[in-house]
């Protein structure tokens, strides 16, 4: 069984970066779970950040290989249209999630029988204003809880689209990225969301994460291994640095109830260091790990052509449908979690979450969903051989 | 006069015994310790020392009411009658400002009009759950406490002690709502407002997860019942709370 899901895999990437992202997947489906207890397991636990920005991260590596191929065989035009294509998808797989979520809460609601003490939650705007909630779901003003990764997804691809032909001059695209970046915090600019609500994530800010990704797919391995060269020092102290907001963090959260107070300088800077934005530390959280994975992963390590790391690189490699997949399976998951939260249950939905993951990413790779037209062996002189994050 | 001024260390001293030799009668709700570990609350230390004792409540609908069978029965009510009873003979006044549907931001401006009349000792404020159920921003909730703790601080330094109390635990709400990311936010804000939370969300997670007090599996015929018996159960937690705080002081 796991011989012929190895099978699946498409050989000549960078498996690393597929494996890492389909953890990032399979992380995004139990903190999509809450009550979860492997909730108590992943990334936001331990560093500020969580799957979301790998996935970013690694949405725009993925899209710097494949449109970045694409635009150097036929020219912008055709390479926006497949991006402008996968916003479709994208879009309309974002709606089909909503009209789930709003049965959902209905569902739920009505067993619930509104107790008195839920009553200011509003969780339910189809209740008040059904036909304005429809429309600002449309738009991506209406952004439901645990609906938000796509909404950012959908706008980040719809500039990419614009900025392709940036994509051949990557100090450019980083320069307006970043500048973007810097706008959109320092004036507060973001998207209007609906009534007090904001977008959970800001897509202006978020998407110098994807444009880094980007760059990093297309760039040299040698010139970024001259650029990003490996140096014990600076490792060891981005290992520091790294597991001190771990122990900060997990101080703040969890210190008061045994007794010791966390330094309220420090709780005061964490509590600045905003998602919605993608704060600066969030952001070196995850270049510095990203970092450190690509030179302590080696990309010839043999675990990852083994038969467990190869349910995580299907899962990678099949990235759209198997998030999509992902985010319905955690409804389903959080409505048995919500009638039972013991241990029988807790197993039962994340084996079943797990195993579903990998049959959507098996049955999609086997008839050829994503990645089709890429088949063929990869072009030689591509950035495609292992080590291209940093070399 | 003085026989009472004589007798306030007495009070504090015998409220500062371990709660195994202040058990009360009723163990319908127990919580674990580490569920009621607080910091030192040296206004509400000083207060009782000084035989009165002003308590300030803000928060949203289940400060107001919750489902409970009146205002007498509402946590608020009870914490005040509870502590009365505890501290007598030092007076305890107590004044809510719960209002369904209001924000962190609602609070601090309801904090900034009153304390400066009321001059509390103790301000316990209940926020969180508008802020999730409606996906307003988190910082922007933290902010506020922040801002409201530093203005308390500058007016009155040491005099009010902060307790924030974050949601009810719902596992409706869990499962509809990103209430981790606020719990989250909320401890970071205690912390950097140096303020102590009191993790209303914990201990009724405990409670429904022994089969203790469940208000959202209640049937509905029994529901006010169970509202009541839910908010007593809250404010013995929150006396307990308040009593390490104390005792901590005398360290």
């Amino acid at each position: 069984m796991l011989g012929a899901l190895s099978s699946l895999v498409r050989p000549g990437r960078d498996l690393r970066v597929d494996f890492v992202r389909g953890l990032a997947l399979w992380f995004i489906f139990i903190d999509h779970t809450p009550g979860n207890l492997l909730g108590k397991l992943t990334l936001r636990n331990v560093a500020l950040m969580d799957a979301t920005e790998v996935f970013v991260l690694l949405a725009g590596y993925a899209s710097g290989l494949a449109y970045g191929r694409l635009l150097e065989r036929e020219g912008w035009a055709p390479a926006a249209a497949r991006v402008a294509g996968r916003v479709g998808t994208l879009y309309v797989a974002h709606i089909f999630l909503f009209v789930v979520f709003t049965a959902q809460v209905g569902y739920s609601a009505a067993l619930l029988d509104h107790a008195a003490y839920l009553d200011e939650l509003a969780l339910d705007p189809f209740g008040q204003e059904p036909y304005r909630a429809m429309l600002e779901a449309l738009l991506l003003r209406y952004q439901p809880h645990f609906l938000d990764i796509l909404p950012l997804y959908i706008a980040v691809l719809a500039m990419f689209a614009l900025a392709l032909p940036l994509v051949a001059r990557p100090l450019l695209l980083l320069g307006l990225s970043l500048g973007l970046y810097l706008i959109a915090r320092g004036l507060d600019l973001a998207p209007p969301g609906w009534g007090d609500a904001e977008w959970f994530f800001n897509p202006l800010a978020w998407q110098l994460l994807f444009a880094i990704g980007v760059v990093l797919a297309r760039a040299d391995p040698a010139w970024l291994a001259r650029r990003l060269p490996w140096n014990r020092w600076v490792a060891a102290l981005a290992v520091l640095a790294l597991v001190a907001v771990a122990v900060l963090l997990n101080l703040v959260w969890h210190g008061p109830a045994r007794g010791w107070e966390p330094p309220a300088a420090l709780a005061a800077w964490l509590a600045g260091v905003d998602k919605t934005g993608l704060h600066p530390a969030r952001l070196a959280t995850v270049l510095l790990a990203a970092w450190l994975v690509a030179h302590l992963l080696p990309a010839q390590a043999g675990f990852l052509s083994g038969r467990l790391a190869a349910l995580f690189v299907l899962m990678g490699q099949q990235s759209l449908p198997v998030f999509c997949s992902g985010i319905f399976l955690s409804f389903l998951g959080r409505l048995a979690i919500e009638v039972s939260a013991g241990l029988p249950m807790q197993v039962a939905v994340n084996l079943a979450g797990l195993a579903a993951l990998v049959a959507v990413g098996a049955v999609s790779a086997w008839y050829g969903g994503e990645g089709s037209r890429r088949r063929k062996p990869p072009a030689p002189g591509l950035p495609a051989q292992p080590g291209a994050v940093t070399g | 006069m003085r026989r009472l001024a004589a007798t306030l260390p007495l009070v504090l001293a015998l409220w500062g015994l371990p709660p195994a030799a202040a058990a009360g009668p009723e163990p319908a709700c127990d919580v674990t310790p580490e569920l009621i570990e607080a910091a030192p609350l040296p206004g509400t230390f000083a207060a009782i020392a000084r035989g009165e004792l002003r308590i300030m409540v803000v928060g949203s609908a289940s400060t107001a009411g919750g489902g409970t069978s009146g205002p007498e029965a509402t946590w608020p009510a009870r914490l005040q009658a509870r502590l009365a009873t505890r501290l007598s003979p030092v007076v305890v006044r107590l004044e809510s400002f719960g209002r369904r549907g209001s924000t962190a931001a609602d609070h601090a401006r309801i904090i900034a009009a009153e304390a400066a009349r009321f001059r509390p000792h103790l301000i316990i404020w209940q926020l969180g759950t508008v802020e999730a159920a409606r996906g307003l921003p988190a910082e922007e909730m933290s902010e506020a406490v922040q801002d409201a703790a530093a203005r308390l601080r500058a007016a009155r330094g040491e005099l009010t002690d902060l307790i924030l109390m974050d949601m009810q635990f719902s596992r409706f709400f869990r499962a509809n709502a990103n209430v981790e990311a606020y719990r989250d936010q909320l401890r970071i804000a205690a912390a950097a407002a140096g303020a102590q939370l009191f993790s209303r969300w914990s201990i009724m997670q405990h409670w429904a997860e022994t089969d203790t007090v469940d208000l959202e599996r209640a049937p509905r015929e029994r529901r006010m019942a169970v509202a009541d018996a839910l908010h007593d159960c809250l404010a013995r937690a929150l006396v307990a709370f308040i009593r390490q705080g104390v005792a901590d002081m005398r360290r």
